[in-house]
C-alpha cells in the first residue's frame, strides 16, 4: 500500500525542524500556534488592564475582608472564600461517584452497554449550565431549605446548594474522562492479574486504578476547573450576600449561610 | 525515493479541514452581517416596565410584522447603560435617569416617556402575614435594612429571623426604595444582605423561604404567595398600596413607569411608543396591575 503521506522527507528538509508537506500539518501547526498565542495574550491583556487596580489597592485586593463597591472599599477575599468553598464540595461530591461509575462501566459493563451509558452522560454534559441553575431553584433550593431544617437555615440559597449543584453539574465529566483513563490500561494487565488469581473487584482497583490514576488526576482537574468557572447556575442559588467570609475558615456554618463567589460576583 | 514536483501535496485531510474552515469563515461572515440587520427594534430594561412592553411587541409582531427584541438584561439600570451605549433603540426604566447617567453618556439625550406608574411594596411571605405583621413604618425598616432588628418579633409576628432579600442596587426597585428610606440612594448604607435580581426571581425567593421580606413592584404581589405591606406614617396611619392611594401619591414608594429614548423617537420605536401610550397599550398596562396614565390624572 503506497501511503503517500508518510514515505521520509526527501534530504534536503530533513534536517528543518517544520517542514511543510502537507496541508495537514501546515493546519495543525497554524491553529496551535493559533491557541497559544490567544491564551498568553488574554493572560497578558488582563494583567495589563488590571494594573491599576492592583496599584490601587495592592495585596489588600484579595486579602481584604470587605467588599463595599459604593464606600469604594474593595477585598475579594470572601469572594474567593466562597469559590474555594463550593468548588471542594462540588468533588467531594463528583469524585467518588464519578470515578466509581466509571469503574462500573469499565469493569462490568459489558462493551455495548458502556457505550451506551457512556453516550447518555456525555449527553449530560451538554445540558446548558441556566437549566441547572433553573432546576436548582426550583428544587434543590427547597430540598435543601426543608431538609436541614433544623439548622435553622434563613433560607435555600447556601453555599452547600450551590455546592451540590456544581457537583451534579460536573459529574458528568469526571465519569466520561475517568472513563477513558481506565480503559486505557491495557487488557493484557488485566487480563494477567485475573489469571493471577484477583477478583474483579481486585482487579478493578489494583490493577485499573493504580495504573490510571493520572488519567483519572486529570480528569479531576478539568472538573474543577469547570466547576471554578460556573456562574449562572452558582449565581442563581449562592445567594450573593456579600462579606460573609466566617470567623474560622473551616466552620461548616459557613456552608449553610448564603454567600458570594467570584464568578457569581461577575454575573450580576 | 518519490519525485514530487510541489512542496505541498493535498492529502484528503487537509482538503477537507480547508474547506470547511473556508465554509466556516462564509458562514459566520453571513451570520454577521445579517444581524446588523437594522430593522430589529430592541428594547432592554426594567423588569418592571417588561410585561406590558413584551406584549405590546407580542401585538405589533403579528399585526404589523415588525422585527422586536424585549430583554431584561440589568433592569432599570442595564436598560439606561445599553440605551446609552446604543445598543437598543428603546429603554424600560422604572426610575429616573440620573444626572450621573447623564453626566456618564454626554453624548445621548435621554427622554423619558411615562407610560404609567406603580409602587414598590415590602412583601412579605405568608407565614409572616399570618402571623399578624400587616404593615410597617419607615423607622422600622430603615432599622431592619441597617441589621438593628434582626427578628420579626421585634415588629409583632413571630420568633423568626428576618431573611431580608434585598434588590440588587441599579435596579429600579431598589432606588425607589432607598430613596424613600434615605432621600438619596447615594446615602443607604453599605450592607450585606441576600441578593435578587428581577422581580420574577424575588418574588419566587420570598414565596419559598419562611420569614421573607423584600421590595417588589406592587402589582406582582398576588395575595396568595406573597402579600404587601402596608406603609405606617408618621401621623399613625395606615397606607396600603391601592391603586388610589398610588394614584394620588399618599403611597410614599410610587414611581413612573419609563420608556427611554435618546431623542425623539423615530421610525419602529416611535410607533412602538405610540401603541403603548395610545388606548390598546394603556389597557395593557392596566392589565399588568399597573396605573395607566388616565388614571393618574384622576
Amino acid at each position: 500500500m503506497a501511503d503517500t503521506e508518510h514515505s521520509p522527507a526527501p534530504p534536503s528538509l530533513r534536517k528543518v525542524a517544520f517542514s511543510p508537506r502537507s496541508w495537514t500539518r501546515l493546519a495543525s501547526f497554524a491553529f496551535s500556534l493559533l491557541t497559544l498565542a490567544f491564551l498568553c495574550s488574554m493572560v497578558g491583556l488582563f494583567a495589563w488592564q488590571s494594573l491599576p487596580v492592583w496599584k490601587q489597592e495592592g495585596i489588600g485586593y484579595v486579602t481584604g475582608e470587605k467588599w463595599y463597591f459604593r464606600q469604594q472599599e474593595f477585598g475579594a477575599l470572601a469572594m474567593i472564600y466562597g469559590t474555594f468553598v463550593v468548588s471542594l464540595v462540588a468533588l467531594l461530591l463528583a469524585a467518588p461517584v464519578g470515578v466509581a461509575s466509571a469503574l462500573f462501566t469499565v469493569e462490568i459493563l459489558p462493551a455495548h452497554l458502556r457505550l451506551l451509558v457512556k453516550a447518555t452522560v456525555e449527553l449530560l454534559a451538554g445540558v446548558p449550565s441556566v437549566v441547572y441553575g433553573l432546576l436548582g431553584i426550583l428544587f434543590l433550593r427547597n430540598w435543601i431549605y426543608i431538609g436541614l431544617e433544623r439548622f435553622d437555615l434563613l433560607s435555600g440559597d447556601t453555599l452547600l446548594t450551590a455546592g451540590i449543584l456544581l457537583g451534579i453539574m460536573i459529574l458528568p465529566t469526571v465519569m466520561t474522562l475517568s472513563d477513558d483513563a481506565l480503559v486505557g490500561v491495557a487488557s493484557a494487565q488485566r487480563l494477567a492479574a485475573r489469571a493471577l488469581g484477583l477478583t474483579r473487584a481486585e482487579t478493578g482497583i489494583f490493577v485499573g486504578l493504580a495504573q490510571s490514576w493520572r488519567g483519572i488526576l486529570t480528569a479531576l482537574l478539568l472538573a474543577m476547573g469547570r466547576a471554578l468557572g460556573e456562574t449562572i447556575a452558582v449565581f442563581l442559588v449562592v445567594g450573593r450576600r456579600d462579606n460573609a467570609l466566617p470567623e474560622n475558615f473551616f466552620s461548616l456554618q459557613a456552608l449553610i449561610e448564603a454567600g458570594q463567589t467570584l464568578t457569581s460576583k461577575l454575573g450580576g | 525515493m518519490q519525485f514530487r514536483s510541489l512542496p505541498f501535496h493535498f492529502n484528503r485531510i487537509g482538503r477537507i479541514s480547508f474547506a470547511l474552515s473556508i465554509a466556516t469563515a462564509f458562514l459566520a461572515a453571513t451570520a454577521f452581517l445579517a444581524n446588523g440587520h437594522c430593522d430589529t427594534l430592541r428594547i432592554n430594561g426594567s423588569t418592571t416596565v417588561n410585561p406590558p412592553a413584551a406584549e405590546a411587541a407580542e401585538i405589533l409582531r403579528s399585526e404589523k410584522g415588525m422585527q422586536i427584541e424585549v430583554d431584561t438584561q440589568g433592569g432599570s439600570s442595564g436598560g439606561i447603560s445599553m440605551l446609552g451605549d446604543g445598543l437598543v433603540q428603546i429603554g424600560m426604566a422604572s426610575k429616573q435617569v440620573s444626572e450621573a447617567d447623564r453626566a456618564k453618556y454626554p453624548k445621548v439625550d435621554f427622554r423619558e416617556i411615562q407610560v404609567g406608574e406603580d409602587a414598590v411594596a415590602l412583601v412579605v411571605s405568608k407565614d409572616v402575614w399570618d402571623a399578624g405583621v400587616r404593615s410597617i413604618s419607615q423607622k422600622q425598616m430603615r432599622a431592619v435594612y441597617e441589621g438593628r432588628i434582626k427578628n420579626w418579633k421585634d415588629l409583632g409576628g413571630a420568633d423568626k429571623r428576618i431573611a431580608f432579600f434585598n434588590k440588587e442596587p441599579g435596579r429600579g426597585t431598589w432606588e425607589v426604595f432607598a430613596h424613600w428610606l434615605y432621600g438619596d440612594s447615594k446615602k443607604a448604607p453599605p450592607v450585606s444582605f441576600l441578593e435578587v435580581g428581577g422581580n420574577e426571581e424575588a418574588r419566587n425567593k420570598v414565596a419559598s423561604t419562611r420569614g421573607a421580606l423584600a421590595q417588589l413592584s406592587s402589582s406582582w404581589a398576588d395575595g396568595k404567595r406573597v402579600f404587601s405591606l402596608s406603609i405606617t406614617l408618621e401621623d399613625g396611619s395606615i397606607i396600603s398600596p391601592t391603586n388610589k392611594n398610588i394614584a394620588t401619591h399618599r403611597y410614599p414608594m410610587s414611581r413612573p413607569l419609563f420608556l427611554l429614548t435618546n431623542g425623539d423617537p423615530k421610525a419602529e420605536a416611535k410607533t412602538f411608543v405610540e401603541f403603548l401610550l395610545s388606548e390598546r397599550g394603556q389597557a395593557l398596562v392596566r392589565k399588568h396591575g399597573y396605573l395607566s396614565l388616565d388614571q393618574l390624572r384622576e
